[in-house]
């Protein structure tokens, strides 16, 4: 799933990265194709030397040799300038539309059956940047029709609502990752599409494990598996310690 | 759609009254305003204050306590997640029961030891109750929504942006800042933002209510005794956290003379003004990552992450009689988790990275 999606992040673009698998997508990318693409993390850390993934969005490794080392409204404010092109992050729940929710799981917001972590820089991520990225791992429990809490915004209930919302214009999700397929969305209904497959996925598991009704266009691309070179420099470069890569379906939100 | 008030602003035309613009609140979030403190309340405390700024400031923990944090207070703390907190002024307040109002964008550590005890009554909430790569505490989660139910904790949502935003906005002096996330959400709607239409420009924007503290506490590199601080590394909130809390309370690596700071005061982040106490604890930040000069203790941190993976409470409670409860004091936490050696290979990880 990082594998495939670090191949969709353009050298010499700006992205700011959310903590976990996006983190790792990122810094494969840096390594392998896009060596000038540069990180923003949201505590202040601009467009560090990407030699050691970092534990935290605001760890010493987001400002080893950088560029500079900011504070979080400037992080944040080079999004709402319009200076990053992309946003990557997780979610718990995602529906049709992109909408993410990271806040809680259940009907009442004083007395949830979850309490999940939050926004964190999520909302940001989703309101401000120019297209956003998400990745996460795909099943009903997180594909949802509905999700619980709107966290953050993908289109909303469909075209033209991020605009009645007062969100900046032309911004929103772009991709969906997860590691039955790469996804995107219809530019005239806003709903959810499945773009390619990855090896060994047949659009059959994707419907199955999806809530909602998935556009399945009549072309489908497939992407190729996670090549040698790409496992072994996430295994040996950018993630020794296993700090992500062991993590596998465990739960940051 | 909402329209609860109108704030009307009179535009005198060759002085003619009758052409009235308003700025209607299109929308409000249902949040309550835990921070009280109005932008006067502040600037009266700020001369109040004024007398003190060029005294020595130098004391220990228990007595900056004692001098500049009470229970009830609205509390913010430094640093981000896993990076530079103040844990030995963490663990003090916990061994002395306070109880606070906080603010909670970026927290995890901090606020989730204080969450397992029930130490803090309301939280604008931006990140709680996740370690981020290392997973989510289950007992804090479990016992975070019990007391939500209970209606013995209270939350208002923000986002990690407007949390920074409404701080930035007490450090300006100023009530309110317009920004452009949380539209549209739930996040909103749970939010105490108000959307309106900007009489400038015409687009909506988010207003978010200024965040004034009763006491900030900041844990940084350098300081001087009357409180001037160099900081390595990200700053996250902490240049408007420590220019909008009543109280400002300094813990430091090392105290440095003044002529220090005085030879680069381009490297002052936070200047004396704000600060009323400064105090010295060396590796103050321990289990968390204190940039250039040790790394997170991963292996301690994963010990609180376990022990809250336990529902019952029983490994946790065991957790803090160990590591907080049952030491005298902070030097006494760093000796049980390896001590210096263990400070050693900490600052080994760190510097690793410097020589690449």
């Amino acid at each position: 799933m990082a594998c495939v999606a670090s191949r969709y992040l353009e050298d010499g673009k700006v992205l700011f990265a959310g903590t976990g698998i996006p983190m790792l997508a990122a810094s494969l990318a840096q390594k392998i194709h896009a060596p000038r693409l540069s990180l923003v993390y949201e505590a202040g850390g601009i467009a560090p030397d990407p030699s050691m993934l970092p534990l935290s969005v605001a760890d010493s490794r987001t400002t080893f040799k950088a560029i500079c080392c900011a504070n979080m409204p400037e992080a944040f404010e080079m999004m709402q300038k319009g200076i990053v092109t992309y946003a990557f992050l997780g979610g718990a729940q995602i529906d049709r539309f992109g909408n993410l929710n990271s806040t809680m799981i259940g009907t009442d917001y004083h007395n949830p059956k979850v309490r999940l972590p939050g926004s964190g820089g999520a909302n940001e991520l989703g309101s401000l940047s120019w297209r956003t990225l998400i990745i996460m791992n795909h099943s009903r429990r997180r594909f949802v029709e509905k999700v619980d809490f709107i966290t953050t915004p993908g289109y909303l209930d469909g075209p033209g609502a991020r605009e009645r919302a007062g969100l900046p214009p032309g911004s929103g999700p772009a991709f969906v990752f997860t590691e039955l397929g790469i996804f995107d969305f219809d530019e005239d209904t806003k709903h959810m599409r499945l773009k390619s497959l990855l090896p060994g996925v047949s659009v059959d598991d994707v419907i199955s494990e999806t809530g909602f009704d998935l556009i399945i266009p009549d072309n489908i691309g497939g992407e190729l598996k996670p090549s040698m070179e790409e496992l072994q420099i996430l295994r040996r470069e950018v993630d020794p310690w296993r700090i992500v890569l062991r993590r596998g379906d465990k739960e940051v939100h | 759609m909402i329209i609860s008030e109108e704030l009307i602003i009179a535009v005198n035309r060759e002085g003619d009254n009758s052409h009235m613009k308003y700025v209607n609140i299109i929308e409000e979030g249902k949040g309550e305003i835990f921070s009280k403190i109005t932008p006067d309340d502040f600037r009266r405390h700020m001369l109040s204050k004024a007398d003190r700024m060029n005294t020595d400031k130098r004391m220990d923990l228990r007595e900056a306590i004692r001098l500049f944090v009470h229970s009830g207070d609205y509390l913010s703390i430094g640093g981000c997640s896993i990076v530079r907190l103040p844990m030995a002024f963490i663990h003090e307040v916990l061994r002395q029961g306070l109880r606070f109002s906080m603010a909670a964008g970026t927290r995890t550590f901090d606020i989730d030891l204080l969450l397992d005890n029930d130490r803090i009554s309301a939280l604008d909430v931006g990140y709680i109750l996740g370690l981020e790569m290392l997973g989510i505490p289950q007992y804090t989660r479990k016992e975070t929504v019990k007391r939500l139910s209970q209606g013995f904790l209270k939350i208002c949502e923000w986002s990690n942006g407007t949390m920074a935003w409404r701080h930035k906005a007490a450090a300006m002096g100023i009530p309110f800042l317009p920004v452009r996330s949380l539209a549209g959400t739930d996040s909103f709607k749970h939010s105490a933002a108000m959307k309106v239409k900007c009489p400038f420009s015409g687009i909506d924007v988010i207003l978010v209510p200024a965040l004034y503290s009763d006491v900030a506490v900041i844990h940084v590199h350098r300081a001087d005794k009357y409180g001037n601080c160099q900081i390595e590394g990200m700053l996250n909130e902490d240049v408007d956290k420590a220019r909008s809390a009543k109280s400002l309370i300094i813990t430091t690596e090392k105290i440095i003379d003044t002529d220090e700071i005085r030879e680069d005061g381009s490297k002052t982040i936070i200047p004396q003004f704000y600060v009323d106490a400064v105090v010295e604890i060396p590796y103050g930040a321990y289990p968390t990552n204190m940039p250039g000069m040790y790394y997170c203790d991963v292996d301690h941190l994963e010990i609180y992450a376990k022990a809250a993976q336990d529902e019952t409470g029983q490994n946790i409670k065991n957790y803090f009689i160990d590591y907080v409860f049952g030491t005298t004091d902070f030097n006494e936490y760093i000796e049980k988790c390896g001590g210096l050696e263990r400070i050693k290979e900490l600052e080994n990880i760190e510097k690793m990275e410097r020589r690449q």
